[in-house]
Order: structure tokens, then C-alpha cells, then sequence
């Protein structure tokens, strides 16, 4: 009796814990943000109202929040029981207070001085599991830090920074595990899905992106080109807890640009794989661009909806790609439903009844260069979209770009950059861009707003009737979800390269978004 | 023709790239250099690369670090030996490259016809004139010979993106011109041809922005003479005004 009060008590008085089930009723407490994504079906819409297309007008700076770290700053907060977590690119960790910006705690990952970093010092945002946050590193390990106080507790090594690996990405946690990925595939890495124990740092299981010879898929690759044919995990996947299924997008093959000393399809490199999340096996994959030669990852957000198709209540997987298709395929099996171009593309005569592209003559990079569109980075890229349940929208943020490519044999060297032609090539096209919203089971445009410049931003809808999206020029922008229209726009300063998020605390409603080396926080004016 | 002699020096005991390394230099010539210097090396909205050839290790430098206060960026992404092999084929462009368009045109009368035209109400010869249009201290070693005379008669065949056009319907019913210095989805940055620098907020002090699609520099009919001569005068401005620049952002004072 008396231990169990004393227990009763303790628990009390603990800080309260993210748990699965808390991230998979995320819908129920709409205040938090519990997951890089907002939620694991990644379809970052917020039923929040106090800010909306009648009074956003009136919103303006809450607080400001100096990093002091360098580099392209693109985390997406979590937001969990009254306390904000933020990663700066360089391996560090803060705990903040999302009502003042003021901080708690400061973590730095301890990264080897002589560390070659394949992919910059650059992250995307943190997990959060139990009261301990889980951090990727620019060289690829994982570190749990305790929520309290920002202390270590353990550290893993996912891959070999000499070997070309390195980690940008938010990992995300499903039930009791840790799922994270990996960068480098510009250098030669032969990808993976990892997850850990939450507790302890150990792997629990290893799903590699780039079969071995004699497993299923193995015969997509000539002779061993497989050893080091990319297929990087450099950004997050998304969850089903229903069908109990991990959907994770998979990178370029490597040499990018060189085709020839790998021919085949290349599995699973451009694809998304569904995966048990409890034993790392794979249930289905379904390949985009098979023997990719222009850089066009599958590195894309993939968005989980349950929408009517053809008259039928249907889950499925909606995946705008870099290679400038909209695809939608069944969740359940990995089936193609259908994909069409989002954007102006030179590439493919569209794709085949199994969402195979048709391909056209004369598409490859080449020792003189070729022109294609879209361009190395695609028609849009890691930055999240989003949907509007109530006005059924997706708000997509697209490049218009194109690119000339060129092709050379590279030689491999372990850890050094494995692209198969130099550089892309200089253009004077100028990148445009744009946000489309549109109807993703008809990609009938419902309404768009054009960019100076080919954006880096993603997009947060609200219940507010509101769009937040942000450009190249630095602008910060909210839109009337319905019609498009313009309704509040802050110049930043600086370039934004990430996607906002919103929460509430004590009934007042926030908007954060990263800019330059600053946190910016917006509400209404009390 | 004394360069030419050096030239062919430099051609005989320059060393010749490793066969298998040309392809992977060119590789990486195609993609980074080829767009300004052109394919061959001739030049273009870059300097001509092969009628005077510099050492490999200068070359390396130039590309690594970039020329301060030209267009001329750095790239610093290459592995030593893919550096190695762009300065080689660089050298070995110099080597195969047809020769440069002669200069037959007088300078001096060259320096009158650029009076004449008011070249100077756009264009800038150390602190004469005006900064509306390309800074020319310079031109004659940034630039060759054909790519000036293209400039003179054809502006519009080659506009670099700093020099665009825009024109700016005013809310007051005006229209503006000016080079397009910066822009973004709700204001435009102009440098207008009084030298002044502008900015239009589009719905307040701009109705309608558009971007030209050709040079604001009219195109020049130039009987023949003229033209050549100056060609020939622009080829003469090789002070190395910004060697100074560079120093400084070395260091040396």
C-alpha cells in the first residue's frame, strides 16, 4: 500500500513521457508537435484556429531565438509538454521555452575533429521517445540525449564517416524502436533503414537499401556495382500503426550521373519500401525511376491519406517525386493507381499501367551534356506538402528547373565523392517556382502562387483555413487555403529551408519557423 | 610575333596530359568552364583561356579561388587529381585551339569613335563615367575579340544575368528602365541610368514589372572601320584594376 502511493506519487511528479500511443492519437492533442512529420501519416494539417485567414493579418514576432550555428538551419521543432527541441546542424541539441524562446539546455555532439563529412553540417530535427530525444549526426551516428537536462546517454555508430556516411535526417520513433537512415549516397555508401533500442543504442534490425548478390532484387545490378550503389535514407518515412507498415523513400543510385557500370534497375534505389517495423523485413517495394541517371532520389515526403478512389474507400500513398510525376499508389500492396506530371518534364512519355516510365530517346547525361528537365534537384525535393481534410487540397511546393547533364567514369575511392561527371552543369536558366494546390486525386490546380526563385520550404495547413509555406527570398508567407490569396507575409532575411510548424500553449496558438540562424515564433498579439 | 614564338614554346615543352586523363578533364571542363570560356576554349562571357596560356599550378589557383571582383567564382569541390587534370586540359585546349581572331583596327582612333557614341553615359573606364552598364577597365583581357564586336552590334545575343533589363510600369502611369539587380516576388531592385538604385514594391510604386527580353544596350550599325577600331581600343584596356582587389582580399595591403 505505502509503495504503491510512493509510486503514485512519483509518477505524478515525473515529467509526462511521449509515448506510441501518444504519436499515433497525435490528432487528439493538437497542441503538440510529437514527430518530425507532426504525425506519422506526415499529412501536416493542424485542427488550430485561433490564428486564421480572418486575424492572421495581425500576426507578428512572439520571440527570436539566435542559434549562433552557421549553415543551412532545417529543423522542425517538436513541441512535447510544455517544452520546444530544436537541432542545429552541426550535432547540436537545445531544449527551449516555446512561450519566450528562452533556453534550458544545450547539447553538442562531440563529432571527430578529423572527420570527413560527406553531406555538411546539416539537420532536420529530432525523436523523441519515453523522456529521451534521439539526434542523427553529420557523421552518421545516433545519440540519445536525456529531455531533462541534455546529457548523453548513449551513442551508436550507424555508418563509417570514411566509408562516406554521414546523417541529416530526423529519425522517428514507432513502438519501441528508433527508425533512422542515412546520407552518402554521392559517395560511393551502400544505404540501409536501422532501427535501435531505444534504451540501450543496440540495432535491433538492418534493412540495406542495395540488395547483396543472390538476395531478391540482387540480379538489378552488374557484377558488384552493388557494393557501392547508394541508395541513401537521407530523409524520414512515414507509418501506418493499422497495417503496422513503415513506408520509407530511398535515394539515388550511385555513380549518379554514370549508368553504365551498373546496368540493370538498380533496386531498391528511387523507390519506397514498405517495411515491418518490427523485424526490418520487406512486405512490398514499388520502384519510381528504375536505373536512374539524373539524380531524381525518392527522397520526397510520403504522404498517407484514406480517400475515396474511383468510388472506393481506399489507403493510400501519395508521392510527389523529383522526377516531376505525382504518383498515388495502395499502401496495402504497393500497387500503382496512377502518376502524372506535376511539372513540365523531357524525360519519359509518361509512365506504363505499372507506373513504369516510358522512356525517350536521347535522355541520358552525356560527355558533351544534355539538357533535361527537371533539373539535378528536382521538380520538388524533401521539403514536406501538406493536405487540407477540409477543403481535400495538397500544397505542393514545386521547382521549375532544368539542368544540363553531364557524364564521365568515375573511379571509386572509399569515402570520396562518387557522382560519374564532375559538377552539374552552369545554366543562365533561371529556377522559378511555385505552390500548387491542387485536388490529389485529379491533380485538377485549384489555385497557385508564384516564386521568384525555386523554393526549399515545405508547407503546414491549419484548421484556421490558413496555408504557411516560405520561399527563396525569405519570406514567410500565410495563404487563405480555399482561394490562394495572399493574406500575411514577413520578410525573414534570409532564405528559408525548412517546413513551419504550429502548437498551442495556455489557449494561445504559435507558428515557428527556422530562418538563417534564427527560431522565429509568431502569435497574435495578446 | 613574339608571341606567338613564345607560344610555341610553351606549346613544345609544356607536358602533355596522360591520354587516359583528357577525357575525365574534359569531363569537368564541359561542365564548369565550357558555358563562359566556350567549348574550345575561345572565350566568351569569359576570357579567351588559350591565347595566353598560364602554368598549370595558376591555373589550379584561378579555379580553386576564383578571381575577386570579376565573375569568376571559385569552385572548390574538385579532388586534387581532377584539378590536376582541368589545368591539363586547359593546356591542352591551348595546344589544339585555332588562333585568335587578329586585332586589326587602330586603338587611338578606336578611343575617339568610343567618345563619339557617349559609350561613357553607360559604361565605365577606371573612375570615367558611368556604372549603368559593364565595368570595361578591364574588358580587353576578360574578354575576346569576337565576343566584343558581338557585344557592339548584337548586345542582345549575350546578356549576363547582372545586366538583365526590367521595365517598371510606375503607379503614376510612368515606365522605367533599369538593370535588374535583384528581385523577388513582391519588389524589384533597380540601378537606374542616372546611377541611382531603386526599389519598386509591386501594388504600391509598381503596377507591373517585366523583364526584358533583350539587352538594354542598343544594337550599334557601325560602318566597318569604326567597328574594328574600336574593337581594337576595347582590346587595350588591360589594366589589371582589380589585381589590386585580389591582393587585399589576400591580405596584402
Amino acid at each position: 500500500m505505502r509503495l504503491a502511493t510512493y509510486l503514485m506519487l512519483v509518477a505524478v511528479s515525473l515529467p509526462a513521457q511521449v509515448t506510441y500511443e501518444r504519436i499515433v492519437n497525435q490528432a487528439k492533442e493538437p497542441g503538440s508537435w510529437l514527430t518530425y512529420q507532426g504525425d506519422y501519416g506526415a499529412v501536416r494539417h493542424r485542427e488550430l484556429n485561433q490564428i486564421n485567414s480572418e486575424n492572421v493579418k495581425n500576426l507578428r514576432v512572439e520571440w527570436i531565438y539566435q542559434t549562433g550555428i552557421s549553415g543551412a538551419f532545417e529543423t522542425v521543432p517538436l513541441v512535447v509538454d510544455g517544452v520546444m527541441y530544436i537541432s542545429g546542424g552541426d550535432g547540436t541539441a537545445m531544449a527551449l521555452d516555446p512561450r519566450t524562446g528562452r533556453q534550458y539546455w544545450r547539447y553538442k555532439y562531440n563529432m571527430p575533429k578529423d572527420a570527413k563529412l560527406c553531406c555538411g553540417t546539416v539537420n532536420r530535427g529530432l525523436a523523441m521517445l519515453g523522456m529521451r530525444l534521439f539526434l542523427t549526426t553529420p557523421d552518421a551516428h545516433l545519440v540519445a540525449i536525456d529531455a531533462r537536462n541534455g546529457k548523453q546517454l548513449w551513442d551508436t555508430e550507424m555508418g563509417d564517416w570514411r566509408k562516406g556516411y554521414g546523417a541529416t535526417m530526423a529519425p522517428i520513433a514507432v513502438k519501441n524502436k528508433i527508425i533512422a537512415g542515412v546520407s552518402g549516397g554521392e559517395f560511393g555508401i551502400r544505404g540501409f533503414v536501422d532501427a535501435y533500442d531505444p534504451e540501450t543504442g543496440k540495432q535491433a534490425w538492418r534493412f540495406w537499401t542495395v540488395p547483396d548478390k543472390g538476395q531478391p532484387g540482387g540480379d538489378t545490378w552488374l557484377a558488384d556495382s552493388w557494393k557501392r550503389g547508394g541508395g541513401a535514407t537521407w530523409t524520414t518515412g512515414t507509418f501506418d500503426p493499422q497495417l503496422n507498415t513503415l513506408y520509407w523513400p530511398v535515394g539515388n543510385p550511385g555513380p549518379d550521373l554514370y549508368g553504365e557500370s551498373r546496368r540493370g534497375d538498380n533496386l531498391y534505389t528511387c523507390s519506397i519500401i514498405a517495411l515491418d517495423p518490427d523485424t526490418g523485413k520487406l512486405k512490398w517495394h514499388f520502384q519510381f525511376t528504375p536505373h536512374d541517371t539524373h539524380d531524381w532520389d525518392a527522397n520526397e515526403t510520403p504522404m498517407l491519406l484514406d480517400l475515396p478512389w474511383q468510388g472506393q474507400n481506399r489507403k493510400l500513398l501519395f508521392l510527389p517525386n523529383r522526377n516531376g510525376f505525382f504518383y498515388v499508389l495502395d499502401r496495402t500492396n504497393g500497387k500503382f493507381l496512377s502518376g502524372k506530371p506535376f511539372f513540365k518534364q523531357t524525360w519519359a512519355n509518361g509512365l506504363d499501367d505499372k507506373g513504369r516510365p516510358i522512356l525517350k530517346a536521347n535522355t541520358e547525361p552525356s560527355a558533351e551534356g544534355n539538357m533535361q528537365c527537371p533539373g539535378l534537384a528536382g521538380a520538388t525535393n524533401w521539403m514536406s506538402p501538406s493536405y487540407n481534410p477540409a477543403t481535400k487540397m495538397f500544397y505542393l511546393q514545386i521547382r521549375e528547373n532544368c539542368d544540363v547533364f553531364f557524364s564521365a567514369p568515375p573511379t571509386y575511392i572509399e569515402g570520396k565523392p562518387y557522382w560519374g561527371s564532375v559538377f552539374r552543369g552552369v545554366t543562365d536558366d533561371k529556377e522559378r517556382g511555385r505552390i500548387r494546390a491542387f485536388d490529389p486525386l485529379t491533380m485538377e490546380t485549384k489555385w497557385e502562387f508564384h516564386y521568384d526563385k525555386a523554393p526549399w520550404a515545405g508547407t503546414l495547413s491549419t484548421s484556421g483555413n490558413l496555408i504557411f509555406a516560405g520561399d527563396e527570398d525569405g519570406y514567410f508567407m500565410a495563404f487563405d487555403a480555399r482561394s490562394g490569396k495572399l493574406l500575411w507575409k514577413l520578410n525573414t532575411g534570409n532564405r528559408l529551408v525548412t517546413a513551419p510548424i504550429t502548437y498551442q500553449i495556455d489557449g494561445r496558438q504559435y507558428v515557428t519557423m527556422p530562418s538563417g540562424s534564427a527560431l522565429l515564433t509568431f502569435a497574435l498579439p495578446e | 610575333m613574339l608571341n606567338s614564338i613564345l607560344f610555341a614554346a610553351l606549346l613544345l615543352f609544356s607536358p602533355q596530359p596522360p591520354a587516359e586523363d583528357v577525357p575525365k578533364g574534359q569531363a569537368a571542363y564541359r561542365s564548369n568552364c565550357a558555358f563562359c570560356h566556350g567549348l574550345t576554349g575561345l572565350g566568351g562571357r569569359g576570357p579567351n583561356l588559350v591565347s595566353h596560356p598560364k602554368p598549370e599550378d595558376e591555373v589550379k589557383r584561378i579555379v580553386k579561388q576564383g578571381v575577386p571582383g570579376t565573375t569568376m567564382p571559385s569552385f572548390g569541390g574538385f579532388e586534387e587529381d581532377e584539378l590536376t587534370a582541368l589545368a591539363q586540359f586547359v593546356q591542352h585546349l591551348a595546344g589544339s585551339a585555332p588562333k585568335d581572331q587578329k586585332v586589326t583596327g587602330d586603338a587611338a582612333k578606336g578611343r575617339q569613335v568610343y567618345a563619339k557614341l557617349g559609350c561613357a553615359n553607360c559604361h565605365q573606364i577606371g573612375a570615367q563615367g558611368s556604372t549603368y552598364g559593364p565595368e570595361l577597365t578591364r574588358i580587353g583581357s576578360a574578354r575576346p575579340v569576337h565576343y566584343l564586336e558581338e557585344s557592339i552590334t548584337t548586345p542582345s545575343n549575350d546578356v549576363p544575368p547582372e545586366y538583365e533589363g526590367v521595365t517598371v510600369a510606375t503607379a503614376d502611369g510612368r515606365k522605367v528602365q533599369g538593370v535588374r539587380i535583384n528581385a523577388d516576388p513582391f519588389t524589384v531592385q533597380v540601378r537606374l541610368q542616372n546611377e541611382k538604385l531603386r526599389t519598386f514594391v509591386i501594388g504600391k510604386d509598381a503596377k507591373e514589372v517585366t523583364r526584358n527580353t533583350t539587352s538594354l544596350m542598343p544594337p550599334y550599325k557601325l560602318p566597318k572601320a569604326d567597328l574594328d577600331n574600336l574593337a581594337a581600343y576595347l582590346t587595350t584596356l588591360r589594366s589589371d584594376a582589380t589585381s589590386g582587389q585580389a591582393k587585399q582580399a589576400e591580405g596584402i595591403k
